[in-house]
């Protein structure tokens, strides 16, 4: 009993709007993700910070194992806490009744289910393995609808068919009829799409939406999320590892590596000016369509094992410019200048240079 | 750099038509035509870029011509250098009809990579054991020699002497992919079928297998057939590109012109729809509708009309052929000496 008092309390807690900038949708603060393993706790999130603002696409890109797709999870509530998964930091989200902190709310209670799929809303990568095989796609897309706007079943209906005719899928009565196997792979992401925007979320968490498309199916995917998003005034949570595509998305950028973010800056700053060797090793190792390379500048070495416990900035033993600090303290997010920052030592005061 | 005029393979009308079977019909006449007719040339010591999006029969093709999958139709010529008379190694030999005893024989003088570096090599396997199987099945070095050339060929692609003992779940992705092309080199063939070797590694780390075969290229003079869907890679890579849709090739040309002066709708589309990494980037975008047609039941006339913003009357009777409109630049379309297309712009 007093276990379900002290939830309700903490359900029940709201934030000043003091806590967060008046724009933000989102605040992230000092998100932690811990992994149990054999030989202790893999920190696969490290200190993570951002901050999205509403009807603005923060892009977060990254290598695979680098903590994206678990940050989305964390906000999203969607962590198996029974496996031992550790979650620590804030993560204040604001609501029409005002600031809440998602990570202190149980994943299964009753506010985290009232925003998760309504509020806050998630695509994912595979259209095929996130959809469920056995109900057609318009029974996934007014079941949402049902659940969290409780509509009478026929509203709920015509609701999912307009969502489907919004995301430009053709004939959607049809359409809403059919199970995911009958659909081709950019028709069940739109589907997906339609899902995730169809309860009107204010945000919209994306984790590598086009990654299993075509480039000309990735072309109109891309331009249908741009236009949805203003139209429905939803901030975006873009997650990818393709630079092209966040060039072409995001308002800001987010650089992850190793469960850290290492640069944070509007999307033509990080492409024309980056500060963090990581960020600039990534822009020099990609081919590019527009101007000759005779040849690429890959980063030397591999990513390594999120569970070696390590000292020091995660990527100094594959960067150019590494320094002796490097290799023992690890360097914080720290501002360049107004709205660009980054974690390296070559930045701060601390560090040898500049 | 500049590739040799002298053709290594040839193919002509190549076809593959995938019988469909199961359902409740048990004996069906439809087919997927995975490739429909394709005619390909690839020069010596060039690197030939294979683009198109997925099901449109690039794989199929890489695979046709070592006959890992027998064609259905169609001359795949190769000229080995291991072809015993001289008047044989001018004209070649057709691989789609020769004999299993001498497919295993010309296997020497073609490799290839595959895509997945996970399920490409066998899990219970040494590394040593998987880079010496080609030399041993086909009797090239004594067991003694064996161990040097594998180190040798471990330390060409990048990896140590000592990796010789361990199995391939120790490695990265990219490391993986260094096994593969190592196992590929120990034949010292004249061609490689690269079947998109970097799509499943990360930015830094396909860099570094991109510039690695490029090195060997170069080192061992070998010709590429690279068949990627990323076209930012093909562009880096290849001398020439082709570009396939629904088993067909709708053109072929050298890389900067394909990429500056497309001559095909779909090419224009394509090209269009690469989400460049330059947030200033102002791309022509052309944003196709709809989406690729099932290979089963391909639409009539030209493949690709119903998608084609410039289709006209003639586009949904006939199908148009491969013609070359400018020297080495050929196009599959009706209306290639009529449009004029956005292609790349140079930054």
């Amino acid at each position: 009993m007093a276990d379900h008092t002290a939830v309700r309390e903490r359900e029940n807690k709201t934030y000043s709007s003091n806590d967060m900038a008046p724009e933000s949708v989102l605040e992230v603060t000092g998100l932690q993700v811990g992994f149990p393993h054999d030989h202790g706790v893999a920190h696969v999130v490290n200190g993570v910070s951002f901050g999205i603002k509403r009807e603005e696409t923060l892009g977060i890109v990254g290598e695979s194992g680098c903590g994206k797709t678990v940050t989305a999870l964390a906000v999203m509530g969607l962590l198996p806490k029974a496996l031992g998964c550790q979650v620590d930091g804030k993560i204040l989200y604001r609501r029409k009744s005002g600031v809440i902190d998602l990570a202190t709310l149980p994943p299964r209670g009753r506010v985290m289910r009232s925003i998760r799929g309504n509020e806050i809303a998630m695509i994912f990568q595979e259209p095929m393995t996130s959809l469920n095989p056995v109900f057609t796609v318009g029974d996934q897309i007014a079941e949402a609808i049902l659940i969290h706007l409780h509509p009478t079943r026929r509203k709920a209906r015509s609701q999912a068919i307009e969502m489907l005719d919004a995301v430009g899928i053709p004939s959607p009565e049809q359409r809403a009829d059919e199970y995911p196997h009958q659909m081709s792979g950019g028709m069940r992401q739109r589907a997906m799409i339609a899902m995730g925007l169809s309860c009107g979320p204010s945000l919209l968490i994306a984790d590598e939406p086009t990654t299993a498309l075509d480039v000309t199916i990735q072309a109109q995917v891309l331009e249908l999320m741009n236009d949805l998003r203003v139209r429905f005034r939803t901030a975006i949570q873009f997650i990818t590892h393709d630079l092209g595509v966040i060039a072409s998305m995001a308002n800001y950028v987010a650089v992850m590596y190793l469960g850290r973010i290492v640069e944070h800056a509007p999307v033509r700053t990080l492409f024309h000016n980056p500060k963090h060797p990581y960020t600039k090793g990534l822009l020099s190792s990609l081919p590019s369509l527009t101007a000759e390379k005779a040849r690429l500048v890959p980063i030397p070495g591999t990513v390594p094992d999120a569970s070696e416990v390590q000292q020091g900035c995660g990527f100094a033993p594959r960067c150019p410019n590494s320094m002796e600090i490097c290799t023992t303290q690890s360097p914080s997010l720290e501002p360049i200048d107004e709205r660009h920052s980054a974690a390296c030592w070559l930045y701060t005061q601390r560090g040898d240079r500049r | 750099m500049k590739p040799s005029e002298e053709t290594l393979l040839d193919i002509r009308g190549l076809r593959k038509h995938f019988a469909m079977r199961g359902g409740l019909r048990r004996s069906s006449s439809r087919s997927v035509k995975a490739v429909d007719g394709i005619d390909l040339s690839i020069r010596e010591g060039e690197t030939l870029g294979l683009v198109g999006e997925s099901g449109c029969g690039k794989t199929t093709t890489g695979r046709s011509i070592l006959r890992l999958i027998e064609p259905t139709e169609g001359q795949i010529w190769f000229r080995s250098h291991r072809m015993e008379t001289r008047s044989d190694q001018q004209r070649g030999i057709d691989v789609a009809q020769v004999s299993q005893k001498q497919l295993k024989d010309l296997r020497r003088d073609m490799q290839i990579i595959f895509q997945d570096p996970y399920s490409s090599l066998n899990p219970r396997m040494t590394v040593g054991a998987i880079v010496a199987e080609p030399l041993m099945t086909h009797h090239i070095t004594s067991r003694s020699n064996c161990k040097n050339r594998v180190v040798e060929l471990l330390t060409s692609v990048g990896l140590k002497p000592s990796h010789i003992r361990r199995y391939p779940h120790e490695f990265s992705g990219g490391q993986r992919q260094r096994i593969g092309i190592a196992r590929a080199l120990a034949l010292e063939p004249q061609l490689l079928v690269c079947d998109e070797p970097v799509s499943a590694l990360d930015v830094s780390i396909q860099a570094q297998v991109l510039n690695l075969l490029e090195d060997l290229r170069a080192a061992h003079n070998l010709t590429y057939l690279f068949i990627a869907h990323d076209l930012s890679v093909v562009k880096h890579i290849s001398n020439r590109v082709a570009v396939m849709y629904l088993g067909r090739i709708v053109e072929r040309a050298t890389t900067s012109e394909l990429f500056l002066h497309p001559k095909h709708p779909y090419t224009e589309a394509l090209v269009s729809a690469v989400p460049v990494p330059e947030p200033d980037y102002i791309s022509a975008r052309k944003v196709l509708q709809g989406d690729v047609p099932s290979p089963v039941d391909p639409p009539s006339g030209c493949t690709f009309h119903p998608r084609c913003p410039y289709a006209i009357e003639i586009c949904k009777k006939d199908v148009p052929q491969l013609k070359e409109i400018e020297n080495g630049h050929s196009v599959t379309c009706h209306l290639a000496d009529r449009l004029s297309l956005d292609g790349l712009t140079q930054s």
